[in-house]
């Protein structure tokens, strides 16, 4: 994915660096720059190309073997460039937000923080822009310590958990995996309990102790995360909801294969989950707002919650 | 074969970083090939358009370009300055460099990641050591964009442009139309908010961005409003999900149950060997909370929240009532 923006921005920079470093390893040199060696190459056969002046016959000279890259007319127009406003906020609003984690080890913590003062000092006015965006994460701060030391020590975890489906606590042994922060922070996980993949929203962990036994994960692809942390399987069983205009958020929270326009400004919203009973909280959430419509069991077994929540007031009356 | 855009991007930047002096249009065309072609095969026009959308890349990219007065023939000339456009020392040492790199990683969106890691390059050409990304910090934070409003409020809170959109209320049926000068960007828990001033409300509102409909307008002309010193998008929108609550309520729990609700108790005491009582936050909200609970939780005090509640819980155990609109949470 290298688009013309991209790929110039990078070139700049690309002789930057191979100005101070003759005979720079290929593979080094895309290490340092988080490109393939295949896209180095690509840059390499674009910079002969170009010059400051293409009458003049002055081209940057610049060749590769296919190991080492050499310049033979090096000059000065390779100095280091300032940053621009949008690279200056991306890193300072990204490094901000990462020293805010609770979790984070002290040492990254401060190490950050210095860089950041770093980089807005030399950013200067640059740097303006990057106070007008902001991200907050949210991690529990001993439970994620925990995890974190677990991992780090390869350990089987145990968990008190509560699972906010089926509206209880749990108690199982999860092998963690890694953990990831989407707002909340989350336990990816190897469940021993249920022999499957879970995540664990850390702010639902009421207790945890790190177990001596090691964690023994099976190989698993890590998570694509471009749509969501909640990818549910083609053969989940599908649930429609229908909801008024004042739940219309269920089509923001919840990844869905449709949602429909209905004429009075809700939505028919379908959606696939590999817990369908989870769902009865969303239905007693709406309200008035939206219902299940299928499957029809569910939808009853929403009804029968209320009813049962309903008691509760009668008897106390 | 055309010449591809990046080559023809680098060779304006390589000539306009390497003169002394201000070069002109028509100099800089005869000097890179990609000019000279698209002059040679089309009109004058296109190749005008062409060299402003160029200037304006590599501006993005952060050159600072000038126009002076060429002194051979007086008309505009372009050049980037070395002393406008170095950047200045930065020392970072291997730590420091390594939390950068690993911070760099957490936008999941296109132009900030580009940006992210184009800065990153920026600093190890400029000699910022380059190491492995530590290992054993098994923690991944990732910045989620998935509103497509989230580009173009960037770019316009960015150089301080209005904007309007459509935008659909919390519960509200109907999208309507929003004129704003757009502030600050916020994420939180995972969700993007838009601060900015309201022209046609004459106040400040914050906008949730996945509520925004179709397309982001730009608007001509400046800001009418005076931007805060401090825009605190955050606390705006907790205030609206519930935290920061000022009042409390009392409810009865069964043991054992609704752990997140005993974890922001205020206080709790065991009624007897099936229910505990707790004093509980009391903010926007809290009767849809509560309701996920079904009848684990009853609602002791204030009357009219449970009086919501009972509502509530009948909405859903009635023969499938879907009545009008209920207030919702806003922003």
């Amino acid at each position: 994915m290298s688009n013309a923006i991209d790929q110039t921005r990078r070139m700049l920079s690309l002789v930057t660096y191979l100005r101070e470093r003759p005979g720079a390893e290929v593979a080094e040199v895309a290490r340092a720059f988080g490109i393939s060696e295949r896209e180095l190459i690509a840059d390499l056969n674009v910079l002969p190309m170009c010059g400051t002046s293409f009458r003049g016959g002055d081209l940057l000279d610049i060749d590769t073997d296919g190991e080492r890259i050499w310049w033979h007319n090096v000059d000065d127009v390779a100095q280091p460039l300032r940053l621009a406003a949008d690279e200056a906020t991306a890193l300072l609003v990204a490094a901000r937000a990462v020293a805010s984690l609770p979790g984070l080890r002290d040492r990254d913590r401060q190490a950050l923080t210095r860089a950041v003062v770093k980089i807005e000092n030399a950013a200067g006015e640059t740097a303006e822009g990057s106070a007008r965006v902001g991200v907050t994460f949210e991690a529990e701060g001993q439970v994620f310590a925990d995890i974190d030391r677990a991992l780090s020590e390869g350990r089987r975890i145990w968990l008190r958990y509560y699972s906010h489906g089926r509206g209880g606590m749990t108690e199982r042994e999860v092998d963690p995996i890694r953990l990831l922060t989407e707002g909340h922070t989350y336990l990816d996980g190897w469940c021993r309990t249920s022999e499957d993949r879970r995540l664990f929203r850390l702010d639902r962990v009421a207790e945890i102790k790190v177990l001596d036994e090691p964690a023994d994960p099976p190989r698993l692809e890590p998570r694509d995360l471009s749509q969501g942390l909640v990818n549910p399987a083609a053969d989940d069983p599908e649930v429609v909801v229908e909801v008024g205009p004042g739940g219309r958020w269920v089509a923001e929270y919840y990844t869905h294969d449709t949602a429909e326009e209905l004429p009075d400004g809700g939505l028919r919203i379908t959606l696939r989950s590999s817990d369908p009973s989870g769902l009865r909280t969303l239905a007693l959430r709406l309200g008035a707002d939206g219902r299940i419509v299928r499957p029809a069991p569910l939808a009853e077994q929403a009804r029968a919650a209320a009813r049962a929540a309903l008691a509760g007031y009668e008897a106390a009356e | 074969m055309a010449i591809a855009k990046a080559e023809r991007l680098m060779n304006l930047a390589l000539c306009l970083m390497n003169t002394r002096r201000p070069l002109s249009k028509r100099e800089l065309r005869e000097s890179i090939e990609a000019y000279r072609e698209a002059w040679a095969q089309g009109s004058e026009d296109a190749f005008n358009r062409m060299f402003e959308r160029d200037k304006d890349d590599l501006r993005e990219l952060g050159l600072v370009i000038d126009v002076d007065e060429n002194t051979l023939d007086g008309e505009a000339g372009y050049l980037a300055r070395p002393d406008r456009n170095r950047l200045p020392e930065i020392a970072l040492d291997a730590e420091e460099a390594a939390a950068l790199s690993l911070a760099a990683k957490v936008w999941q969106q296109a132009r900030l990641s580009g940006a992210a890691s184009g800065a990153l390059q920026k600093l190890r050409a400029a000699g910022v050591p380059y190491t492995e990304a530590p290992a054993g910090t098994a923690l991944e934070p990732y910045i989620p964009v998935r509103e497509a409003a989230f580009e173009p409020l960037l770019l316009a809170a960015r150089d301080r442009r209005p904007v309007s959109f459509d935008y659909r209320k919390a519960g509200a049926a109907v999208v309507e139309p929003r004129s704003v000068e757009p502030w600050a960007l916020e994420c939180w828990r995972g969700h993007w908010y838009l601060a900015g001033w309201d022209r046609d409300r004459g106040a400040s509102r914050v906008f949730r961005l996945s509520r925004i409909a179709g397309k982001v307008r730009s608007r001509q002309g400046a800001f009418t409003a005076p931007v805060p010193e401090h825009v605190d998008v955050r606390a705006t929108v907790a205030r609206f999900a519930g935290e920061g609550a000022t009042a409390t309520a009392t409810v009865k729990v069964r043991g054992g149950s609704a752990y997140p609700l005993r974890a922001k108790a205020l206080a709790q005491r065991q009624v007897d060997c099936e229910w505990d009582e707790l004093e509980i936050p009391y903010g926007r909200g809290l009767a849809a909370d509560l309701s996920e609970y079904g009848a684990d939780v009853v609602v002791l005090a204030p009357q009219e929240l449970r009086a919501e509640l009972i509502e509530r819980l009948r909405a859903v155990a009635g023969p499938a009532v879907r009545a009008g609109v209920v207030e919702g949470e806003q922003a």
